[in-house]
Formats: C-alpha cells, sequence, structure tokens
C-alpha cells in the first residue's frame, strides 16, 4: 500500500521513506484489521492520504539571499523516537515556500498519528545532492511542528497552520522565537473512494473435467513485479458453464493500484482438492476492461505452455468479455468528518461492588498515589485520546452505575460529575476528574445493569437526531463484571441499531466475559430483543482489557477499528450524504 | 407525534430482504414474497416473487401502507410458492412504536430486522426493512394499491390473499388461497 505513488517520478525519492511507517510496531495489528475489513467490503476506513506543504515567515539564516528550506516528516509512536517518513524537495530562496513534492501515507482511524515536521535550511554546498542522503545535522535547522494527522483530516478545508517552534532556543527562552507558520494540506487519494462494478463473462471456454463441463470462476490480480502477482479479486464458481456470466464484481481503484495498473484475469476450472486447473487468461488493466466493454468485443484468452524451455502463450478460442463496466465514487468517513460529521463521545463507568473497595490497593478502582493510572484510566484514557480529536466541543456525558450516591437509592445511571443537573464534563481531564470525585462520593453496590446507561445514550443520540444534528455517538462502557440484566440489555442494544449510535464495552478485572461476547454480533449471531427485534446492524464492540496487559498490541486499537465501518453502515444505509 | 389529525396515515416499507428462510428445516430454494398488513386495517400489499435469491432473497421492494390511527402493530408474512400452492414461511409482528413515537424526527428513515416464526411459533429467518412515515393525508388515496417499484425481472405476480381471519387484534388464521390450499391441508 506504502508503495501506491512510487510511480510518481518527482515524489519517488520523497515517497520512498513510506515503507517505514509499516516497518513500526503498530503496522501488524493494522494489517490484520486492514485484511479482515477489505474481506468484508470495507475499503474507507483506510484512505491513502496525500500530504502537501507550504511555509510562510520563516527564518532568514542565509547572510546573502534567502533560506533554502526544505520539509523532513516523521511519524512519532508514544514514547518512541521519530521515524523518518520522507523529504521534500529543496526550495531556493524563498522565505514564503510552497513545496511540490507530496507525501503519502494510510491513514487509521483507531491511532493517533503524530506527525512532526521539521525544517531546516540546506546550505548551497549541497544543491546537487540527492535530498535523501542529506546529512541533516550539517543543515540549519529552522523549526519544528508537531499535529496529529486526525487534527488536519477533521478540518473543513483539510488544511491545518501551525507555528514552526526552535527546539534548543525555546529551552532557553520562556517567549518561543518567531519561526514562522508551516500549513499542512490533506487529500485523500480519488483511488481511494472509487470503485469500479464490473460483470465478466466467457464465451468457448474448453472442456477440463472429463465427463462434464468445467466449472468456471475469474481470478483477478494484479502484477507488481515481472512474475509476482497479488490476488484481489475473486468470482464465484458457475457449475457446468462453458459460457459462464459472473455476478458483478466490486473493486476500488485502490484496490488495483490505478487504472493502468496492469493486471491478469484468469479462468480456472473448479476442483474440489483445490488444484484448479488454468483455462485460460488475459493480461489487462481496469482501462484496458472499460474499453472492452465500450466495444462490446471479446478478448481472447490464452494459456501459457511449456516448449523445452520456452514458454508459448497459446491462443485459445475462449474469450472475454466485460457485460457491465461502471465506476462510482463512494464517500468515505473522511468525507463525512470534512462535510461536518462529528463523534461525540460518551463514557459509562461500573461502580458495582465486586470492584472491590477503592481504598485498598487490590480494587480495580483503587487509585494509586504514585499516579500510575488503574484499569478504568487507562481505558478512558486510550479510547478517549483518539476519539476526542473528532469532538469538537470536547464536551463528554459522562455516567457512573451500579452505585449508591450519597444519601440515595442503587443508580444504575447517574452523573458522574455528582450534579443533578447536567452529565457533560470538560475534556478526557474532565472525566479523570469526576470519576476520582465520584470515587469519593458514592458507595459501590450492585447488580450490574447496562440498560438504563444504553437507554440514556439512545436517548441524546434520538434527541440529536430530531434537533439535526450532524452527530455520531460512541458509547464506551468500562465495567469489570458480567451484566445482570442481559435481556434488557439486549433490547435496549437492539432498539439502538436503528440510532447514530456505537457502544464499545471494555471488560477489566479477571471476570468471565463470555456473556459480554455474546453482544458483540461479530462472534455470534445477530442480536434478538425479547419481542423479536432483530438488530439491524451491529453496534457493540467488546474487548477484555486483560488482554493488552499481556500483550504489546493495544486493546483499543481493536475496539476502534470497527468505528468507521459501523458509521458508514448507517450514513450509506440511509443514503446520507457528507455535502462536501 | 403530529398526526391526530388524521384518521389513517401511509406508511412506506421497503421490503429489503429475508436471511435464512426455511422450510420443512431446510433452506429454501426460490419463489418467496411477502405480504404486510396492518392489525386491525384492511390495507395490505405484497412484493413480486424473489426467483434468484434462494433462502435469502432480496426483494427491495417498496409498499406503501394505509395504517388506521388506532392501529397497534403491523404484520410481515413471508411466503413461499411451490409446486402445491403456496405456504407460509413466517410471520413477524411490528409493533408502530418501533418507528413512530420517541424524539426521533417525522420522517426518520428505520431500518428494522425482526425474527419470523411459522405457524408452530418456531423460529425461522431475519427478515430486513426499513420503514418511513408519510404525513400528508391528500397522498393517501394515491398509494392505496400496492406500489411496485422494484426493478427485479419477475414478471409473474402472485396473487395476494383474500381474505383474512383476526380475533381481537391477534393474528391467528391465515390467508386462504383457494384451491392451493387443499393440497397443502397437513401443513397450513
Amino acid at each position: 500500500m506504502g508503495n501506491c505513488c512510487s510511480d510518481e517520478a518527482g515524489g519517488r525519492s520523497a515517497v520512498g521513506g513510506t515503507s517505514a511507517s509499516h516497518a513500526n510496531p503498530n503496522s501488524g495489528p493494522n494489517d490484520a484489521v486492514e485484511r479482515f475489513l477489505l474481506y468484508r467490503g470495507y475499503q474507507g476506513c483506510f484512505s491513502q492520504i496525500e500530504l502537501s506543504f507550504s511555509a510562510s515567515s520563516l527564518r532568514d539564516r542565509d547572510v546573502f539571499s534567502k533560506s533554502d528550506p526544505m520539509v523532513v516528516i516523521y511519524t512519532k509512536g508514544r514514547d518512541e523516537p521519530l521515524i523518518e517518513l520522507g523529504r521534500t524537495e529543496v526550495i531556493l530562496n524563498s522565505v514564503d515556500p510552497t513545496w511540490i513534492t507530496k507525501h503519502t501515507l494510510t491513514y487509521h482511524f483507531e491511532v493517533v498519528q503524530y506527525l512532526v515536521f521539521r525544517v531546516y535550511d540546506i546550505d548551497t554546498q549541497f544543491h546537487n545532492v540527492d535530498v535523501k542522503t542529506l546529512k541533516l545535522d550539517e543543515q540549519q535547522f529552522l523549526g519544528e511542528a508537531t499535529c496529529a494527522l486526525s487534527q488536519i483530516m477533521i478540518k473543513q478545508d483539510r488544511s491545518l497552520t501551525i507555528d514552526l517552534m526552535h527546539r534548543e532556543e525555546s529551552t532557553r527562552e520562556t517567549r518561543p522565537r518567531h519561526c514562522g507558520k508551516i500549513t499542512v494540506r490533506a487529500e485523500e487519494s480519488v483511488s481511494s473512494k472509487t470503485t469500479v462494478e464490473m460483470i465478466l463473462s466467457c464465451i468457448d471456454l474448453e472442456y477440463k473435467d472429463l465427463f462434464s463441463r468445467s466449472d468456471p470462476f475469474l481470478v483477478i490480480s494484479k502484477v507488481v513485479d515481472r512474475d509476482i502477482t497479488i490476488p484481489i479479486c475473486k468470482t464465484e464458481v458457475l457449475k457446468n458453464e462453458l459460457k459462464p456470466q459472473w455476478k458483478p464484481i466490486y473493486l476500488s481503484i485502490q484496490q488495483a493500484g490505478s487504472k493502468d495498473q496492469q493486471l491478469v484475469i484468469e479462468c480456472f476450472n473448479f476442483n474440489s482438492n483445490g488444484k484448479h486447473d488454468l483455462i485460460g487468461k488475459v493480461e489487462t488493466s481496469l482501462a484496458d476492461l472499460e474499453k472492452l466493454q465500450f466495444s462490446k468485443q471479446g478478448e481472447q484468452l490464452y494459456l501459457p505452455t511449456a516448449v523445452g524451455h520456452h514458454h508459448e502463450n497459446k491462443v485459445l478460442k475462449s474469450r472475454l468479455f466485460v457485460d457491465k463496466f461502471s465506476e462510482s465514487v463512494q464517500h468515505t468517513f473522511l468525507d463525512y468528518l470534512a462535510g461536518g460529521f462529528e463523534l461525540n463521545f460518551m463514557v459509562a463507568i461500573d461502580f458495582t461492588a465486586s470492584n472491590g473497595n477503592p481504598r485498598l490497593p487490590d480494587s480495580l478502582h483503587y487509585i494509586d498515589p504514585s499516579g500510575r493510572p488503574n484499569a478504568y484510566q487507562r481505558a478512558i484514557i486510550e479510547v478517549g485520546e483518539v476519539v476526542q480529536f473528532y469532538d469538537t466541543d470536547k464536551r463528554f456525558p459522562a455516567w457512573g452505575f451500579g452505585a449508591r450516591p450519597i444519601d440515595g437509592p442503587v443508580s444504575h445511571c447517574f452523573y458522574l460529575n455528582g450534579s443533578s443537573h447536567y452529565y457533560e464534563v470538560e475534556g478526557i481531564q474532565g472525566i479523570m476528574t469526576a470519576y476520582a470525585g465520584a470515587l469519593r462520593n458514592v458507595s459501590l453496590a450492585g447488580p450490574t445493569l447496562f440498560g438504563p446507561v444504553i437507554s440514556y445514550a439512545a436517548s441524546i443520540a434520538s434527541q440529536s437526531l430530531a434537533d439535526g444534528g450532524r452527530k455520531y455517538y460512541v458509547l464506551l462502557i468500562i465495567t469489570d463484571g458480567v451484566v445482570t440484566d442481559l435481556q434488557e440489555t439486549r433490547d435496549a442494544i437492539v432498539k439502538a441499531s436503528d440510532l447514530p449510535l456505537s457502544i464499545l464495552i471494555v471488560g477489566v478485572g479477571g471476570a468471565d466475559f463470555k456473556e459480554m461476547e455474546i453482544l458483540d454480533a461479530d462472534k455470534g449471531g445477530r442480536l434478538e430483543s425479547s419481542s423479536g427485534r432483530v438488530a439491524s446492524r451491529d453496534i457493540v464492540q467488546f474487548v477484555p482489557f486483560r488482554d493488552v496487559q499481556s500483550g504489546e498490541i493495544s486493546v483499543v486499537q481493536a475496539l476502534l477499528a470497527e468505528l468507521p465501518s459501523q458509521f458508514l453502515t448507517y450514513m450509506r444505509t440511509r443514503d446520507i450524504k457528507p455535502n462536501v | 407525534m403530529s398526526n391526530f389529525n388524521f384518521s389513517s396515515r401511509a406508511v412506506e416499507i421497503t421490503v429489503l430482504s429475508g436471511e435464512s428462510l426455511q422450510i420443512d428445516r431446510r433452506p429454501i430454494k426460490k419463489n418467496t414474497f411477502v405480504v404486510v398488513r396492518s392489525i386491525g386495517g384492511n390495507d395490505f400489499c405484497s412484493t413480486e416473487i424473489d426467483t434468484n435469491g434462494g433462502s435469502n432473497p432480496k426483494w427491495n421492494q417498496k409498499l406503501v401502507l394505509e395504517l388506521p390511527v388506532q392501529a397497534a402493530a403491523l404484520t410481515v408474512e413471508v411466503y413461499c410458492k411451490i409446486m402445491t400452492g403456496i405456504r407460509l414461511v413466517g410471520t413477524a409482528t411490528v409493533p408502530i412504536s418501533d418507528f413512530s413515537g420517541g424524539y426521533l424526527p417525522d420522517n426518520y428513515l428505520h431500518f428494522l430486522s425482526y425474527r419470523l416464526r411459522d405457524e408452530e411459533s418456531e423460529r425461522n429467518g431475519i427478515i430486513n426493512l426499513s420503514v418511513k412515515t408519510k404525513f400528508a393525508a391528500a397522498e393517501v388515496p394515491e398509494y392505496r394499491s400496492c406500489v411496485a417499484s422494484s426493478s427485479s425481472s419477475t414478471a409473474s405476480v402472485v396473487g395476494v390473499p383474500t381474505s383474512k381471519k383476526y380475533s381481537s387484534g391477534i393474528v391467528t388464521g391465515f390467508p386462504v388461497f383457494g384451491p392451493l390450499l387443499d393440497h397443502n391441508n397437513g401443513i397450513i
């Protein structure tokens, strides 16, 4: 994926570094998730983003002329060193440069992708050197800026202007030196959005089976190197058919690479033992297939045959036809963000007695004086950190359940901040403060009921719809135990499946969470309410938090990975357009 | 809701698809159709027959149904046309409250799915619908008859069940299909 634009000669040197982003430890789980989503037909969540750069009022470091600036792009994980992604070209004699070199990277919703941009003044003596080989410590440092990729993506015009800072001087001086500004523009490549629908058929296929006609199917692969092909799409097997027409194939241009990318379409005869025999193949591209459809001509299949040491292509009588070829542009998750849609984050925290006395260190709610966050705090921080970028007012509804507030009966949905009028708190820090406050003010009780919290969240989501809001709600429930009101919870979730709402459940502690898995439709059948209504889509994601503590992979990524597709399912089925 | 002025209202029901439909515990091969009717009203509508979806048929057909204001629910019945006649695959009851009332805007497009149950109340497949309430009273007569906006290639439209037996608002009987029924006595 990272090599998508390597054919762009001008950008080659700068883009060469994209593979570095895949070398970071996050790429493992993301690739798996990506394949999973591709398999399910969602391509919109992992968009290719093209960054372009300009700057203004850069510092003038050269004595006789203006600076000759270049941008170096880095990515930065949490507590990890910077990894260089790429470099732009050097612009001569300019303090307000606009660089031509673009940098392509993959946008992942479920991680906060921090980017660091450093601007250097390249000395004249290096001007004939390839930018990739320049030693940066020999160059004059003009300033650095940091942002998260999601901060750019949520901007209406997808561009963000940040002040450049000077590292060394900022430590010595309290007043930051004026180093100019850098503007980063992000564009989603159109190929991410375009999907091609094709209907393919063949005539005069040869007999391969001894006693019956062939059972043909097609595999479309892209040719990456002379002999290396990567399959990207497969049709169904049609039984006993010498003139097959397969069901429509959907292929995003991103999957193919580009419209001119060389493709191989192979026609196989299905064998139940898995050794399918090749009936014939065609080398083509999406652009050629489009022409083929236009001309209504068939393309002849050929079969490579070995003659001595040579391979010869035997041209067959069989022909491939394109009966339909149409392109459509589907709105992506990022289009909706740019179109003003927001994700609104809500939190509900389990205060049942099974968590243990919060004053004792073995309690799940124990607040360590050393500042080390407990499992609840970590879940809030990790999920909140990603989602907060998509919420403009950063005011989050926060509830608790399963506890007795001062002088009251057990409540299954109380405001975390202790107020009786408003349930919103300011920012992630506000949730943390309200959480610590609630621990002091309520006494833990039980049972564990999700129904009231989910219904409350659902009523907020429907209220916002009634007010014409362009919001999608994300409810995070953190719990230590098995839910008592499974049927009520199910009923509430089934009802909420018709609303712009997704529910993330994080299980902390060592309880048996088997019943939670039932709520997550990925792992079982579809959720059914007591009245016979069935959830119209999957809105629940459940993850036990203990898996994270042992492994390297952040559980939060797994939890959040499905959010964009749940969001898109909601928007697309209702034909809601982002109006960009 | 603001529909107090009307004695009835029209709802636009798009019968989207069915999932894992069975007869006698075997997946259905083809020829399924859906009848939607209001409990307590006289109006009903039917989709065309799906011929190539097997046990996961896709009808994608918009039906407009007139609902009396006092109606509390509508029923969705899935039938299958077989050699010997027409068999009921399963029924689902859709409470009106699932798509009206509450905070949601009146014209909200609801996506609703229901578990089907056959005449022995055994679980069968799932039916997927989308429902939107239409409020303009003047439009109602226009939609009295079924609007078949499906582009499905099926030519045959099945005779819609002609009589219904209801007692006290609960569905107890099933549409009578005339002579076709005789072959099916053991089942219906």
